[in-house]
């Protein structure tokens, strides 16, 4: 057994986990945060998706310990004292979920993707999120609402 | 709770000490995208991780004419990185079709080449480039061209107790043309069922030491020798491309598998070199 | 006029819950000190379980109850009850065994490697058309076709197609092979059954079919001891949904579906899930994996479609004969209903005066399959489509006019004899040639849905 220390959403965690427990593990089982979902387990579906160090992961595949003094963000962490975070609005306005069991996923992937390039092209939005996955949507009303998000987000031209 | 050992090791050097002192049981780990998924499929079950993610393998850097790579660079650090796109460009765009961001994000360079799969992008490139792996243990060094590495599916010159620590890119001739192309099963996130690096230097129009590598039609990523050798001094023309591919595909030995038939990996290869190619000569 | 909905962008009454991770499937619901299960599955195709020696794994630390088909109450479910809960009789590899309830998975897997199963294989048959053949390895003791009625396909009959052949110009024949397909929906199976002090139960689903699974699970489970034996109810009902006594035994938890489009209308995991629950009264929890899901669940099955058309050489169908065999897999399911519809539809939205539609349903030694998306009817509309693309090749008519002509009126009959009273494919098939930018000529532009002209 080994201590682990984590800040998950501004929150400073100790959980004890094994020499394989993964983060998805960690979140899921120990600190009860079910938005990463167990879609495959192999890291291919990108349903764990989470933020580590501000950069986008498959928390299946993560090793726990790896993330040893990190700082993870969930979707959970990601609206500001009871406002929502502009993805999340615009996912929810233009029919960008429907089943939901990808969304955590492909919200953060959506940050991640807009954190780097705030004005994407639908092209590179769709490249971006190329490693999640979903089943329901065909894709196009999630690309919609990233769109969506980038202009609400976007500052004025060429900034 | 799962009994097993994490170990951290500080630097290439603790690394190979405690692959030495647990052998078979121990297994390194650093971004953990082949690894774990082993793991969490009970395919595999060491008893020692050894984490050599924070170890000082992470850095891209030039040496007289050499590019060096950290064995633990994640890919997304070589994608981004201004000096890889300056010196090796055909490495960035190999990269850019490879897994999905977040895969990149943690999934290191030396992983996917001691992972060894006969698809691994990497050394389709790494090939391509005539790259070099500086290998160490606990008794020492040694230098092996990327092209000696792999010796089948799974299987490379790698020893149990020891790291890749370096990739060597020499600097590539002035006016040297390359060309990448990948197919998988779909366009993102797709283990490649063929792809071919090519690197092309130019003396004066001419063909000087052409390298052609095809990744995942073979037990191992392979150079098309033969193939490149037809080129040595000449100009790319219509013919000769043709006749070059034709070499190409028939250095390949393709499998039928999950993802793809012999038939067309051989017909593929010969597609891909001939565009690439002539994609150069235009 | 002014509508409140139609017409009106109305807000997804579970979008808020999505976007914010807030919405509970099965797994991430949390109940205190559930345990977790794995399954024993079958090594062989197909074969006779001669013994099964689960002491070893009981005796495992942390292992809390196994259960083998000796522990299942009713071990036949399904609309037509044939398949076990677990297996004595295997029918496909990965049928499942035994199962067992642990403090987490490693210990689980533990006790799965520790049973001993001592297996007599039998021969099996894996392709439909050999499992048609009457010395084939019998999947199940019925034989390997499905019985409609009185014949071994469903038959669906209008006019005579011989003589239909006889008036027509050109006959086109064709095969159509169709791969089984699976969902792959994003949500694995899963199930939660959290047992009360009361003697009810819990069960947390991802059924699509609240109330069919309900249904079966109380016969299953037998809840209320006043119930009839299983073999005589099942005998007398035929399926176990209509009984209706033991529903308040449950309380089913459902609607919050990570995808389905069809995987989910069979019970894969809470009967097994609510046993463990009941033996070991505790929570349990059953997580499928990814690999279990792809490999074990039900998917659409494959299809052979031989379409034989008579055809005048003014492009009309005078005659229509399909014979279509589905892969049923090993057991029913859904899969007669899949064919009765496949077949009442096979014929596709034209109008055929001499139709013969016979729909098989064939059982072979692998998983079941059941439905998704179009039961039955995607494989026959993509069968007849290329089909009519290839009658006008061999008419020398333009794709568009062929269907044109054929394409039902208002009041032909269907061979189903239903009348047709809403049709309005013609003016579907303009408003698509409108939106494609195809111009069509001015003959097909003022044909109506109302009246053949």
């Amino acid at each position: 057994m080994y201590p682990l220390e984590l800040t998950v959403n501004g929150r400073s965690c100790q959980v004890a986990v094994d020499f394989k427990t993964t983060l998805l593990e960690v979140l899921r089982d120990k600190l009860f945060i079910t938005s990463p979902k167990v879609g495959c387990n192999t890291g291919d579906c990108g349903t764990c998706s989470v933020l580590l160090n501000g950069k986008l992961v498959r928390s299946c595949i993560t090793n726990a310990l790896s993330a040893q003094g990190k700082e993870i963000i969930t979707v959970e962490g990601i609206a500001k004292a009871g406002e929502l975070h502009p993805l999340q609005e615009a996912f929810h306005e233009n029919y960008g979920a429907q089943c939901g069991f990808c969304t955590p996923g492909m919200i953060l992937a959506s940050k991640a993707l807009l954190d780097e390039n705030p004005k994407p092209t639908r092209e590179e939005a769709k490249e971006a999120l190329s490693g999640n996955l979903c089943r329901c949507t065909g894709y196009v009303k999630i690309l919609d609402s990233v769109m969506a998000a980038a202009e609400k987000m976007g500052g004025p031209q060429g900034s | 709770m799962a009994e097993g050992q994490f170990l951290k090791a500080e630097s290439p050097q603790e690394a190979c000490a405690l692959l030495a002192r647990h052998g078979g049981k121990a297994r390194l780990l650093a971004g953990g995208t082949d690894l774990m998924v082993a793991l969490n499929l009970r395919q595999s079950s060491p008893e020692v991780l050894v984490y050599i993610g924070d170890s000082g393998l992470n850095y891209i850097k030039e040496e007289g004419d050499n590019l060096i790579i950290g064995a633990g660079t994640a890919l997304s650090e070589i994608l981004d990185s201004a000096l890889v796109k300056e010196k090796a460009p055909l490495l960035v765009e190999t990269i850019s079709h490879m897994a999905s961001v977040a895969i990149r994000n943690v999934g290191t360079i030396g992983g996917n080449l001691a992972n060894a799969s006969p698809a691994a992008d990497s050394a389709t490139a790494l090939l391509a480039l005539g790259a070099s792996l500086k290998i160490v243990s606990k008794g020492g060094e040694r230098t092996v061209p990327v092209g000696q590495f792999f010796t089948g599916p799974g299987k490379s010159v790698l020893g149990a107790d020891e790291i890749i620590q370096e990739i060597w890119i020499p600097a590539q001739a002035e006016g040297t043309k390359w060309g990448y192309r990948k197919i998988g099963k779909r366009k993102a996130q797709s283990l490649s069922i063929v792809s071919v690096a090519i690197c092309c230097p130019l003396n004066g129009g001419t063909c000087k030491g052409v390298r052609i590598a095809l990744g995942a039609v073979a037990p191992t990523p392979i150079l098309a020798v033969g193939a490149s050798a037809l080129l040595e001094g000449k100009t790319l023309n219509e013919s000769l491309i043709n006749e070059t591919a034709k070499a190409a595909a028939n250095a390949t030995s393709p499998v039928d598998d999950v993802r793809s038939s012999a038939w067309y990996r051989r017909r593929a290869s010969e597609a891909l070199v001939r565009q690439l190619l002539a994609n150069m000569s235009a | 006029m002014e509508t409140k909905v139609v017409g009106q962008r109305v807000t997804r009454y579970d979008g808020m819950a999505h976007v914010t991770g807030e919405t509970h499937f099965v797994d991430d619901v949390i109940v205190p000190g559930t345990l977790k299960i794995k399954a024993l599955r079958s090594p062989v195709i197909k074969g006779k379980v001669r013994r099964l020696d689960t002491s070893a794994a009981e005796r495992i630390p942390g292992v809390a109850g196994v259960i083998t088909a000796a522990d299942v109450p009713c071990n036949a479910f399904g609309i037509i009850p044939d398949q076990p809960v677990l297996a004595e009789n295997i029918r496909y590899r990965g049928e499942p065994i035994a199962a067992v309830a642990a403090v987490d998975e490693d210990t689980a897997m533990e006790a799965i490697h520790a049973m001993k199963l001592d297996v007599e294989e039998e021969p099996y048959v894996l392709d439909p058309v050999e499992a048609m053949k009457t010395d084939a390895p019998q999947v199940r003791p019925e034989g390997n076709i499905f019985t409609f009625g009185e014949r071994n396909f469903r038959q669906i009959i209008l006019g005579d197609v011989e003589e239909g052949f006889g008036k027509a110009d050109f006959i086109v024949e064709n095969e159509y092979l169709h791969p089984s397909l699976e969902h792959a929906q994003l949500e694995p199976m899963a199930s939660l059954a959290v047992p009360h002090a009361t003697g009810k139960l819990t069960i947390y689903t991802v059924s699509q079919a609240l109330y069919f699974h309900l249904g079966m699970l109380c016969g299953i489970l037998q809840m209320d001891p006043e119930k009839v034996q299983c073999k005589q109810w099942a005998a007398r009902t035929g399926s176990s949904w209509r009984h209706n006594a033991g529903y308040s035994d449950i309380n089913y938890v459902g609607g919050t579906v990570g995808g389905g489009f069809g995987a989910k209308n069979d019970i894969h995991a809470d009967h097994i899930t609510a046993l463990l629950a009941l033996k070991t009264g505790q929570p349990c929890k059953w997580r499928w994996t990814r690999e279990e899901d792809l490999l074990y669940s039900t998917f659409r099955g494959a299809w052979r479609m031989n379409i034989k058309d008579g055809i005048t050489k003014d492009g009309r169908i005078v005659a229509r004969q399909i014979r279509s065999i589905r892969d049923a897999g090993a057991y029913s399911s859904l899969n007669p209903y899949v064919v009765d519809k496949h077949s009442y539809l096979a014929a596709g939205p034209y109008f055929i005066e001499n139709l013969y539609v016979q729909g098989y349903c064939v059982y072979t030694n692998k998983p079941p399959a059941s439905s998704m998306r179009g039961f039955g009817i995607t494989p026959a509309t993509f069968s007849t489509e290329v089909q009519m693309d290839r009658i006008a090749e061999k008419v020398g008519m333009d794709p568009w006019e062929i269907r044109f002509l054929n394409a039902y009126r208002k009041g032909e009959q269907m061979a189903t004899r239903r009348v047709l009273n809403s049709v309005a494919l013609v003016e579907v098939m303009q408003k698509l040639a409108e939106k494609a930018g195809v111009d069509l000529p001015e003959k097909l532009k003022s044909m109506t849905s109302m009246e053949r002209g």
